[in-house]
């Protein structure tokens, strides 16, 4: 390297380089650790000056050294605490002589430690065993109030030698780690460009090539992103919002759905049950006698409902909500205006184990709308309308599906540009149970659409746990989701 | 929702069509309310949507359907049933244990060892998913060349009487046979409590069956060589129980076998009637109805044909159309019902979706917008927003903290699938430490932030949990304190014009001293600077001052 192109080098060097080139002297070694406490850097920033000297070829680090470290194992660190298997046993034998049998139980030892510890109890000549019997020998009385070599090791096993380390580590109270260190030392030139550095002081250059540290901005998380845009595409469409709930009564997750108590389809619903608290309370009497009409004889509307006794009881359960629609049907309860569409974007619960394409718990968009006019074929005009506006898909197909709430019911599979056909939809005209006997005058049509899926393709993921990432990393660089 | 599995041919074989791509067979099943789960070679597994359509769930049903909505045979399927001489008497030491027995004679059946895998998969999911774990349908199929009629079906007590139930050579006493059959432990439950089990018994005295829970050895198995079958379903409800047969029996009819009606000699009731009974229901719809919920505007004719493409007779009368309507269908509460039949006649895909003219305007909510602000002011700070489960475990926001189990209660799960996510959480910030945790080898400063619920037993509530909106914020990095957690409370609750009030507390995750609760208006939240032992819990290796407050 020429003296110009070294000065022009030490010139661009940053503060951290610089800190960390001043505490390198001559012939000294050291460690990443031994450099980050004399710097004050933390080991991360230590760990890329390294890198960034040893390219600039400023250090020279040493191959691996290896070194044996030697540590307790779990039952190790539970020996320590409550003393050896044979210390334990010779406590007991110095009150009395007990048998086999006695020996173990008092000691509480398993059959495993009480067998290593009879053995050096054996080898040392500290115990006799008689007919069954155990006894403390003379030897054994002698050395019981001193300090075994045993316990000598566990407590600092580095200052032994490796014979008596052996031993323990057969009995698994040590094990044997290998661990590995850089060795650090300035180079020549690392040398001469610390002379250099000491003459031009503070004075600094900047490589403009060179790459810098990476600065991480304040961001929402892009799946929070993502909601954001399909509540602004709902609003466009017209959508009213309703509120989130995560607890709900059975009577609106099941009962105003028309979901009858007694029929298989309850139980379908793969739903969670609360332990606590187990019930609820219901809406006015007037509103649950209508749904009781409903399900045990179609009540005001031209329909045989499901002729079965149905109870409050069950209806007043609590549940994690299993599904938005839950959310339809409150605000049924409540009242509702027309011509008028509502959404609900609610995190729902069901028994799926976590993996990469079911998450615990997910959300789902929840949609009904009001109105004169409205039919089966509104559906699949909405239908088509979100498929496009939310997914950007432009085919779509409708599918024969059932839903205890709906009667024609419907799904829909999109074509979406990047994943190919997938259904993301479900839904129909509300069954006139419903609208009829809430007194909604109107024809009315409810759907739910799976989201999480559309925002898999959206941000560009596979494993839907990245939805609820817990990689900083992967969030820090993460896109920002614009359309 | 129904999976049932059949061979692609035989199923050709009963529609009397060959699909030569799946996708014209997916289109095809559709009709059904089925999809392809699988196809491989041809295996066929078909997943079937509608819970209401015990008929559809045997290859024998869904070609039934089929055939009548690719227009091969429409209109109502016809059943021929001779009365037979056979007897089935009900007596009265049953009544109370599982009164109902119906049941049909199958004769000169011809078994192929496809015909057995679906008559054994339509037994079973019609006693699992129709029948409620066979509590209210429970069916028996026998060799009636092994029986002498008449047929007796009473209530025994379980210590009088030993059978060898199906699979079993020796005789086992009732209740040795609820403890030691696959099929008696599985539903056992259902007789247990009675003082008389249900037993069907010939009469020479032979030990048929048990109903629901097993057959005999002797009559109860059903070969490839037997060639008369014997019927029976078993429940609590009259009507259940005939839809239930008819199902089983439409499926062997439609196999070729010649059926005949056994006499039910019910001596309770005092009452004697032949099943099984195909007399199909009556109803009527409204046209008028059927085009303003299609949106279409079709003609009598038109709705006519697509109905008897659904399997109904129609009659036109005025302004309606008389229907008769195959007899196991129970799924017909509505005139509704009857236009999605329609409507899936006509086809889906082949209906033009329409606009709705609705004049409205968007709107979301408050605490929606809310969140939006606090969201970007948070942003504003440098915090990355981070997403957890609201599921989580006392392990994280109980024991990690130092806190109490005893004291702590929470909205709990019954069922939960893992001890993980079991409770419903109180607090934001342990998850969010927990996030700390798996991240302590990236670059600090990691502060991040989160907006959602916490929930909190609250009897006065209408659910008994009042959900809390959130915001979390914690700080980790060299720097973090207590007052480099205020200083963002303070960014915060200015940005938002909040008023906040601190008052010191003592809680076990935080240093003494840099504890406090603080209040706006009537909202509390709290701000700390953790404690090393409670950062050690959960593996965090630097600093770190939380601030978690209601909005």
């Amino acid at each position: 390297m020429q003296n110009s192109e070294l000065k022009q080098l030490v010139l661009e060097l940053s503060e951290i380089e610089r800190t960390a080139l001043k505490q390198l002297g001559i012939h000294e070694i050291h460690t990443l650790e031994s450099l980050a406490q004399t710097t004050e850097l933390n080991k991360d920033a230590v760990r890329r000056v390294i890198e960034w000297l040893k390219e600039k070829k400023l250090i020279q680090v040493q191959d691996l050294q290896r070194k044996a470290e030697y540590s307790l194992t779990k039952t190790g660190k539970e020996n320590l605490e409550k003393g050896l298997p044979e210390r334990r046993m010779i406590q007991a034998l110095q009150e009395k002589t007990l048998n086999f049998k006695e020996l173990q139980e008092k000691t509480k030892l398993n059959s495993g430690e009480f067998a290593s510890g009879l053995g050096v109890l054996k080898q040392k000549n500290f115990i006799t065993i008689q007919s069954g019997k155990i006894e403390i020998s003379e030897v054994g009385k002698e050395f019981a109030g001193s300090e075994w070599m045993e316990e000598k090791i566990l407590n600092n096993p580095d200052e032994c030698s490796l014979d008596q380390i052996q031993g323990l580590i057969k009995r698994g109270l040590l094990e044997k780690k290998e661990v590995t260190e850089n060795s650090i030392q300035i180079s020549e030139f690392g040398i001469q460009a610390k002379e250099i550095l000491e003459t031009i002081g503070s004075q600094r250059e900047f490589n403009i090539q060179a790459p810098v540290q990476p600065l991480y901005l304040g961001k929402a998380q892009p799946y929070n992103q993502f909601l954001k845009l399909i509540r602004k595409k709902l609003l466009e469409l017209g959508f009213t919002e309703m509120k989130e709930r995560l607890i709900v009564q059975e009577f609106y997750n099941f009962d105003v759905l028309f979901q009858p108590q007694n029929h298989p389809a309850r139980q379908w619903t793969d739903s969670y049950q609360l332990k606590q608290p187990t019930h609820g309370k219901l809406p006015d009497k007037k509103i649950v006698d209508k749904i009781k009409a409903a399900h045990e004889t179609g009540g005001l509307a031209d329909s045989t409902g499901w002729g079965y006794e149905w109870s409050t009881d069950i209806a007043s359960r609590v549940m994690p909500t299993a599904h938005g629609t839950a959310m339809d049907a409150r605000q049924m309860c409540e009242g509702v205006e027309f011509p008028k569409k509502y959404f609900v974007i609610n995190r729902c619960f069901r028994p799926d184990v976590l993996d990469a394409t079911h998450l615990v718990e997910f959300n789902q968009l929840d949609c009904f709308m009001v109105g004169p006019g409205i039919n089966f074929r509104s559906l699949l005009h909405v239908f088509k309308q979100l498929a496009y506006e939310i997914a950007g898909a432009k085919e779509v197909k409708f599918t024969t599906a059932y839903f205890p709430f709906t009667e024609p019911s419907c799904e829909l599979s999109i074509k979406h540009p990047q994943l190919g056909w997938m259904e993301v939809a479900g839904g129909g005209v509300l069954r006139p149970e419903i609208t009829e006997n809430l007194g909604i005058k109107e024809p009315a049509i409810a759907w739910g659409m799976g989201i999480d899926r559309l925002a898999m393709a959206k941000l560009g993921i596979k494993d839907i746990r990245y939805l609820f990432s817990d990689n900083l990393d992967w969030l820090r660089k993460s896109k920002m989701v614009v359309e | 929702m129904p999976t049932i599995e059949c061979s692609k041919k035989d199923l050709e074989k009963l529609i009397g069509k060959k699909f030569d791509s799946a996708e014209k067979l997916e289109q095809a099943l559709q009709y059904a309310k089925g999809g392809i789960g699988s196809l491989e070679g041809d295996a066929l597994k078909i997943e079937v949507q509608d819970a209401n359509r015990p008929d559809l769930w045997s290859a024998e049903g869904i070609a039934r359907e089929l055939k009548a909505r690719l227009g091969l045979e429409t209109g109502l399927p016809k059943f021929k049933v001779k009365k037979s001489k056979v007897q089935l008497i009900i007596e009265k030491s049953v009544k109370k244990s599982r009164p109902y027995m119906v049941a049909a004679l199958a004769k000169n059946v011809k078994i192929t060892e496809e015909y057995l895998v679906q008559m054994i998969q339509l037994q079973e999911k019609v006693g699992l998913t129709y029948g409620r774990k066979r509590k209210e349908v429970g069916i028996g199929i026998y060799d009636l060349d092994k029986m002498k009629a008449p047929i007796y079906y009473k209530g025994i007590k379980p210590r009088e009487i030993k059978f060898a139930p199906l699979e079993f050579e020796r005789d086992l006493g009732l209740n040795e046979i609820l403890e030691l059959h696959p099929k008696g432990k599985e539903y056992g439950h259902l007789i247990k409590a009675f003082e008389y089990y249900p037993i069907v018994m010939d009469s020479t005295g032979t030990v048929c069956a048990m109903p629901p829970i097993i057959n005999s050895n002797y009559t109860g198995k059903v070969t490839e060589k037997t060639k008369n079958l014997f019927i029976e379903v078993t429940g609590w409800n009259k009507e259940i129980v005939n839809i239930a047969l008819n199902v089983m029996v439409a499926a062997v009819h439609d196999r070729g076998a010649d059926i005949e009606a056994v006499e039910i000699v019910d001596e309770t009731e005092k009452a004697k009637y032949f099943t099984p009974n195909f007399e199909p229901k009556k109803t009527k719809v409204k046209i008028e109805f059927i085009n303003k919920l299609a949106g279409m505007n079709w003609s009598t004719k038109e709705i006519v044909k697509l109905l008897e493409r659904a399997r109904y007779n129609c009659t036109i009368k005025g302004k309606e159309i008389l229907l008769e309507v195959p007899s196991y269908r129970q799924d017909l509460l509505h005139e509704a019902d009857i236009v999605e039949d329609a409507v899936i006649s006509y086809g889906y895909n082949n209906l033009e979706p329409k606009a709705t003219e609705m004049n409205v305007v968007g709107k979301d909510l408050l605490e929606t917008r809310l969140k939006e602000v606090i969201r970007s002011t948070c942003v504003g700070l440098q915090l990355q927003e981070v997403l957890t489960y609201n599921l989580t475990s006392k392990e994280k926001q109980v024991t990690k903290l130092g806190l109490n189990l005893q004291k702590e209660i929470f909205a709990e799960i019954a069922n939960p699938m893992s001890s993980e996510y079991a409770i419903f959480r109180k607090q934001i910030f342990p998850e969010l430490l927990e996030f700390l945790g798996k991240n302590s080898r990236y670059e600090y400063p990691q502060n991040i932030f989160e907006i959602g619920k916490g929930l909190e037993l609250d009897a006065k509530s209408e659910t008994g949990v009042n959900e809390k909106n959130k915001i979390c914020i914690i700080i980790c990095g060299r720097n973090a304190n207590f007052n480099e957690g205020k200083r963002h409370l303070q960014a915060l609750s200015n940005s938002m014009n909040w008023d906040y009030e601190l008052k010191k507390i003592e809680h076990s995750a935080f240093k003494p001293g840099l504890c406090a609760e603080i209040k706006i208006e009537n909202r509390i939240g709290i701000i700390g600077e953790l404690k090393e032992s409670i950062l050690k819990n959960f593996s965090i290796e630097m600093p770190a001052c939380v601030i978690e407050l209601e909005f």
